[in-house]
């Protein structure tokens, strides 16, 4: 028996044990969306469709419907369908923050906390809860932990003389380094408009830390603060100061990833949703290091966020409910997580390094993990999942032509303030 | 004889999917424009406010200029050069009128989408084949990001349109040119007239209907288009190829504001029922 079976076999027969004290559920069938593909992003297909066939015998007879949806367009279909009243009984989805909140606030969404105490998801952290949270109630229950590092290729840091960077002006040598070597420091591509912002969001934390992030998110501080301004103009020097390849806002994310994998860029600085891709396309031994502080002020720290969130429609039947939150309860146990890591390259919230140690996980998820997670009390938002979709939408535009010159971080700045003092006055804000 | 009463019978089938099919959704935009939307809910009844909203949105200004700059450029580039390409086939013999006018259908015949991935990577900074053949012909100065910079992202994407554009124009003006008299050129050639002196003369006005129907048809395109502009820049860099098409799908689909997007919505069509309008009237001119 392989190990993976056995503990399928150890999920089963603890959510059977938890379900005894249920309803009922058969003839129930939950209708399940989610983004889970064979490649690219989110590439957890296969373990998604193993937990399905394990989870299912536990449902005390409700049965799983599955729609798989491409993991960006997810955002576009799940709208439609809440729009049309059809909202699926289940979805993985994201963003969560502010398009969870507004979701809530039409009341599209069930509200969890019975589920949360009934099953006791107390691996999941008051961050966590706080970003699936709108008016005290709780609507999403996140699984996927997001961490952004910077991916390297050791063999080309090894020839160049390069060691890992520990503070940011090691950081800024080394990409001195490559690039009077001819090679690309920074493979990076924003053709698709949203890798500029998880870039920005970094550089952000880096520079302003979490407290003045939330400053700014939660409270009355404007985007156009110093430290903002600081990290605006960081990001534009590294893009001025040929950190990316020629024509970035030219290249599609998947290019630059692909420009990395090759070999002809020394760096690439992006999320755990493309480990799979990584560990899979690299043709070196891959390493990642997080980025150091680049104010002597900030912690360390790197951005984090939930990926995606599971989250229940309101309009399903009771019974439907229950079901969903039995299922969404097998599908983080412990022992289901384990099937994630190994299965799907994602690393569900709640897991630590111990556990991923003892795991059979690739050596880069270890180490993305082990460092990401070790300055959770420091790590800080990711813009374009905690934004309302109308600020992330200037964003998206406003930091492309920040990037590739066409405007100052002060004008990018009052863009932002802006939108963003509208979408109060909408009420779109999201405060935890 | 049919009567009144039989014609109108005999349109009711089509009438009727009309109106359900066209006329309702049409009806329903408009209503849904007046009211507020949060995330796909209808709110309470606003009147005109997103009309409002709309004359003090910059973005909505830029893309409306963009569809604008674009009927200018299809009627500078494709119908011209469709024109004066006609004129020279006109003269070949037939068979090579026949290949020549179906090769240059081809990309015609190409979805915009897919276009727009094939020029996506002739483009491509990093692989591009634009920038590999000005490297390779001694002009690498030359190369740049096409579409990922402000100042030539609209007219790099436009090439493209031109290219999708520009067979369907030789056809037509073939098949227009071939319907003249050629007894009037027989008799400019034997007043001595030169090609050009011809062209001038008597291809072109002799044209006016084909021109006038390709530069509608270009101009009502050029405010429907949008898979070419999504599959490439997505509207970007910043707002540098927003066209009204991708600012109501960015209204919609990503911010899911409702309301504002079928005000949009009412204005293009708005826009583009006027451009219908002069077009069929001017066509029924004799």
């Amino acid at each position: 028996m392989t190990k993976t079976s056995g503990a399928a076999r150890v999920i089963a027969i603890a959510s059977l044990a938890g379900l005894a004290a249920q309803p009922a559920l058969a003839q129930t069938a939950v209708t399940q969306w989610d983004q889970f593909a064979a490649a690219g992003i989110t590439a957890a297909g296969p373990a998604m469709d193993e937990l399905i066939d394990t989870c299912e015998p536990s449902l005390d007879g409700a049965t799983i419907l599955r729609t798989v949806a491409p993991s960006i367009g997810i955002r576009d279909s799940y709208r439609l369908a809440v729009s049309a009243d059809k909202t699926p009984d289940l979805a993985y989805t994201w963003p969560a923050a502010s398009v969870l909140a507004g979701y809530a606030r039409i009341g599209a969404l069930a509200p969890l906390e019975d589920y949360y105490e009934q099953y006791g998801w107390d691996g999941i952290n008051e961050f966590y809860r706080g970003r699936n949270s709108y008016q005290g109630s709780i609507y999403g229950v996140p699984m996927e932990q997001d961490l952004m590092g910077v991916y390297y290729n050791p063999a080309l840091f090894e020839e160049h003389g390069v060691d890992v960077p520990t503070s940011y002006e090691e950081f800024q040598a080394a990409v001195d380094t490559f690039k009077e070597a001819g090679i690309v420091p920074i493979a990076f591509g924003n053709r698709d408009r949203w890798p500029a912002t998880n870039t920005l969001s970094l550089i952000l934390g880096l520079t302003a830390g979490l407290e003045t992030e939330e400053e700014v998110l939660f409270g009355d501080e404007p985007w156009t603060n110093a430290d903002f301004q600081s990290a605006a103009e960081t990001f534009q020097s590294w893009a001025e100061d040929g950190y990316f390849p020629t024509g970035f806002n030219g290249i599609g994310y998947d290019e630059a990833n692909a420009l990395f994998l090759a070999g002809r860029a020394a760096m690439t600085i992006t999320g755990t949703w493309v480990l799979q891709d990584m560990a899979r396309g690299a043709s070196f031994d891959l390493g990642v290091f997080m980025l150091p502080p680049i104010d002597e002020d900030a912690e360390p720290g790197t951005m984090w966020g939930e990926g995606s969130q599971w989250q229940v429609a309101a309009i399903a039947s009771d019974d439907t409910k229950d079901a969903a939150a039995a299922y969404i309860d097998c599908l983080i146990s412990p022992e289901s997580r384990e099937v994630w890591v190994e299965k799907g390259y994602l690393v569900p919230i709640g897991t630590t390094p111990e556990e991923l140690e003892q795991w059979d996980a690739l050596p880069i998820v270890k180490s993305f993990y082990t460092q990401g997670l070790a300055t959770a009390d420091t790590n800080f938002y990711d813009l374009h999942t905690t934004l309302p979709e109308s600020v992330t939408q200037v964003l998206y535009a406003e930091l492309q032509r920040l990037i590739s010159g066409d405007t100052d971080a002060d004008e990018f700045l009052t863009a932002m303030q802006a939108s963003w003092e509208q979408s109060i006055e909408n009420g779109e804000r999201w405060i935890p | 004889m049919l009567t009144t009463r039989a014609a109108y019978l005999f349109i009711l089938p089509a009438l009727t999917l009309y109106l359900v099919f066209v006329g309702l959704p049409i009806l329903q935009v408009i209503g849904f424009s007046l009211f507020d939307w949060d995330n796909g809910a209808m709110g309470e009844f606003i009147g005109l406010a997103n009309y409002r909203r709309m004359l003090g949105d910059q973005v909505f200004w830029t893309a409306l200029w963009h569809n604008g700059l674009w009927v200018l450029l299809t009627l500078a580039f494709p119908l011209i050069a469709g024109l004066v390409l006609a004129a020279i086939l006109a003269e070949r013999n037939q068979r090579l009128v026949q290949w020549l006018g179906a090769i240059y259908f081809i990309p015609r015949t190409i979805p915009l989408v897919v276009a727009g991935i094939i020029w996506g990577w002739i483009y491509n900074p990093i692989f591009g084949l634009m920038n590999y053949g000005l490297e390779t012909i001694g002009l690498g100065g030359l190369a740049g990001a096409w579409m990922a910079q402000e100042s030539t992202a609209l007219l790099s994407l436009n090439v493209v349109g031109a290219w999708t554009f520009f067979g369907f124009c030789v056809v037509i003006y073939l098949a227009a040119i071939q319907s003249i008299d050629p007894s009037f050129y027989e008799a400019a050639e034997i007043d001595g007239a030169s090609w050009w002196r011809r062209f001038k003369d008597l291809t072109v006005p002799l044209l006016r209907g084909s021109s006038l129907f390709l530069g509608l048809y270009a101009a009502i395109e050029a405010m429907r288009f949008f898979d070419l502009v999504w599959v490439t820049t997505q509207g970007g860099p910043g707002y540098a190829t927003e066209v009204l098409t991708t600012h109501i799908y960015k209204t919609f689909f990503l911010v899911g504001d409702f309301g504002y997007a079928a005000t949009l919505s009412v204005v293009l069509l708005i826009i583009v029922l006027s451009i219908s309008a002069g077009a069929f009237a001017i066509l029924r001119e004799p």
